[in-house]
C-alpha cells in the first residue's frame, strides 16, 4: 500500500515538476520577482499592485503620461488588468494626440494596450466612470485611435485644428 | 514495507525524477553580465541529437536495461514512472550538453562537433556501466573547464590585459567567428551544480529497478528446478565455493568428479 503510494506520488510529483520547468521556458522569467508573478498568474490570484496603479493615475490626472505609464507597467508588470490596460491606452492616446497631427508610435502602442483591455475584458463589459475622461469603453477608445492612424482626404481639412481632445 | 525497500522506491520514484528534472531546469540557465538578470536558453537542436546518442550509450554500456526499465508483466503505474523516469533522464542529458556548450559561433559548432565524434565513437566500445559513468564525468568536466574557466576567462572583462590580449588575438585569428558570449560568474556556479546533479542522479540510476532484479533472481530459481538432481548438485557445489574464480576451478576437483558419472552433462555444460 505504502509502495503503490510513493509511486502514485511520485509520478504527480514529476508530472507537476516538468510542467513547471516547461513553464519557464515559455514564460523565460528574467528574475525570481517574475516567477512569483506568473505563478500567481497561474494561480488565478495576480492582483494589480493598487498604491501603484493611484500614484500613476494621480499623475495621468496631471497630464505627467510617461510617468503615469511608467507606474501603471509595475503595478501590472504581467498585464493582466483590463483597467490598468484601458488607463495605459489613454494615456498613449492623450500624449499622441496633436491638433495638428497626431503621433503614429504612440497611437499603435495605445491601440496595442486597447486590444489587451478589450481581450482581458471579453467576459465583462469594462465602462471607466472617470469624469476626466471623455471615452469611458475600450471600444470608443479603440476606434478613436483607429481614426487617428488612418490616413484620408480628411486629414487636409484646416477645421481639424479646432477639434478637441477626448 | 521494510526501510530500505521504502528507500529504495523514495529514491526511485521521488528522488530520480526530482534530481533529472532539476537538470533540465538549471541547464539552460544563464545570468546576465549587465543586469544579472535570468537567460533561459531552451536546448539547441544538436543537444536533443547528442541526449539521443548518449541514451542509446547508456544502453549499451548497459547502465540503463530499458527491457527491464519498462516491461509488459509491470504495473501501469510503475510502468507510467519508469517512462517518465527515463524521459526526465532524455532531457536531462540534453540539457546537460546544453549547460556547456557555447551559445552560438564557431566555437558552439566546435564543441558540438567534439561531442559528437566522441559519442559516436563510444558506440563501438564495449563498455560497462562504471565505465560509462567514467567516460561521462570525464567529457562533461573536460567540456566545462573549456567553457566556464577557460573560455570564460578569456573573455572576461575584468580579466588582465594578457588575457584580453589573448581574447582579441584568439577572435582575429578566428576572424570573428567566435562571437563568444559572456554571462556572469554565477552561470559558471550554476552549470557547475547541474553537472553534480546530473553524474548524481546517474549513480543513483539502477540498470535494473528492483523489481526486475527480483524477477532475475526468480527466473534462476525456475532454471534451476527444471534440473535433474546431478546438475542441481553441480550446481550447488559452484555456490559453495563462494566466489566465481573458485566454482570456475572446480572442474578440476569436485566437480570433476561429478561429471565424470555422466559425460552427457559435459557436453551439456555451457561454455565459460
Amino acid at each position: 500500500m505504502q509502495h503503490k503510494l510513493i509511486q502514485s506520488v511520485g509520478v504527480a510529483w514529476t508530472i507537476l515538476y516538468a510542467l513547471f520547468v516547461i513553464w519557464i521556458y515559455a514564460t523565460e522569467p528574467r528574475s525570481f520577482k517574475e516567477v512569483a508573478t506568473g505563478a500567481q498568474v497561474m494561480a488565478g490570484t495576480y492582483e494589480v499592485d493598487r498604491e501603484k496603479f493611484e500614484e500613476g493615475l494621480s499623475l495621468f490626472h496631471a497630464e505627467q503620461f510617461r510617468a503615469a505609464r511608467d507606474d501603471w507597467a509595475r503595478a501590472d508588470p504581467e498585464q493582466r488588468d483590463a483597467l490598468t490596460q484601458f488607463y495605459i491606452a489613454y494615456a498613449f492616446y492623450r500624449e499622441g494626440w496633436g491638433r495638428v497631427y497626431s503621433d503614429d508610435a504612440l497611437f499603435r502602442q495605445g491601440l496595442e494596450a486597447v486590444n489587451r483591455s478589450i481581450n482581458l475584458s471579453q467576459n465583462e463589459r469594462l465602462r471607466v466612470d472617470d469624469p476626466d475622461l471623455q471615452m469611458h469603453t475600450p471600444a470608443e477608445l479603440k476606434a478613436e485611435l483607429e481614426q487617428g492612424l488612418e490616413r484620408s482626404v480628411d486629414d487636409l481639412n484646416p477645421l481639424k485644428v479646432f477639434r478637441e481632445r477626448k | 514495507m521494510s526501510n530500505p525497500s521504502r528507500n529504495r522506491a523514495l529514491v526511485r520514484f521521488v528522488l530520480l525524477p526530482l534530481l533529472l528534472l532539476t537538470v533540465a531546469l538549471l541547464g539552460g540557465l544563464r545570468v546576465s553580465y549587465d543586469d544579472r538578470a535570468f537567460i533561459f536558453i531552451a536546448p539547441p537542436l544538436i543537444t536533443l541529437i547528442l541526449s539521443v546518442l548518449l541514451m542509446l550509450l547508456f544502453v549499451r554500456g548497459h547502465l540503463v536495461e530499458l527491457r527491464a526499465w519498462v516491461r509488459s508483466d509491470y504495473p501501469l503505474l510503475v510502468n507510467v514512472s519508469h517512462t517518465l523516469t527515463l524521459l526526465s533522464l532524455f532531457f536531462a542529458s540534453a540539457q546537460a550538453f546544453n549547460s556547456v556548450l557555447p551559445e552560438t559561433g564557431l566555437l558552439f559548432w566546435l564543441f558540438s562537433f567534439f561531442f559528437l565524434w566522441t559519442l559516436w565513437n563510444n558506440q563501438f566500445s564495449n563498455f560497462d556501466a562504471r565505465h560509462t559513468l567514467r567516460s561521462l564525468t570525464a567529457l562533461f568536466g573536460t567540456a566545462f573547464v573549456l567553457k566556464h574557466m577557460f573560455l570564460a576567462s578569456l573573455y572576461a572583462p575584468e580579466g588582465s590585459w594578457l588575457r584580453r590580449l589573448a581574447g582579441v588575438v584568439l577572435e582575429g585569428i578566428s576572424l570573428g567567428t567566435l562571437d563568444a558570449q559572456r554571462f556572469a560568474p554565477a552561470t559558471g556556479y550554476i552549470s557547475f551544480f547541474t553537472l553534480a546533479l546530473y553524474v548524481t542522479s546517474l549513480i543513483l540510476l539502477a540498470p535494473h529497478p528492483e523489481g526486475a532484479r527480483d524477477e532475475e533472481a526468480l527466473q534462476v530459481v525456475r532454471a534451476y528446478q527444471k534440473l535433474d538432481s546431478r546438475e542441481q548438485r553441480i550446481v550447488r557445489e559452484a555456490l559453495k565455493a563462494g566466489s566465481l574464480d573458485e566454482a570456475e576451478a572446480l572442474p578440476a576437483s569436485k566437480e570433476a568428479e561429478a561429471l565424470a558419472e555422466d559425460d552427457t552433462v559435459v557436453t551439456q555444460k555451457p561454455e565459460r
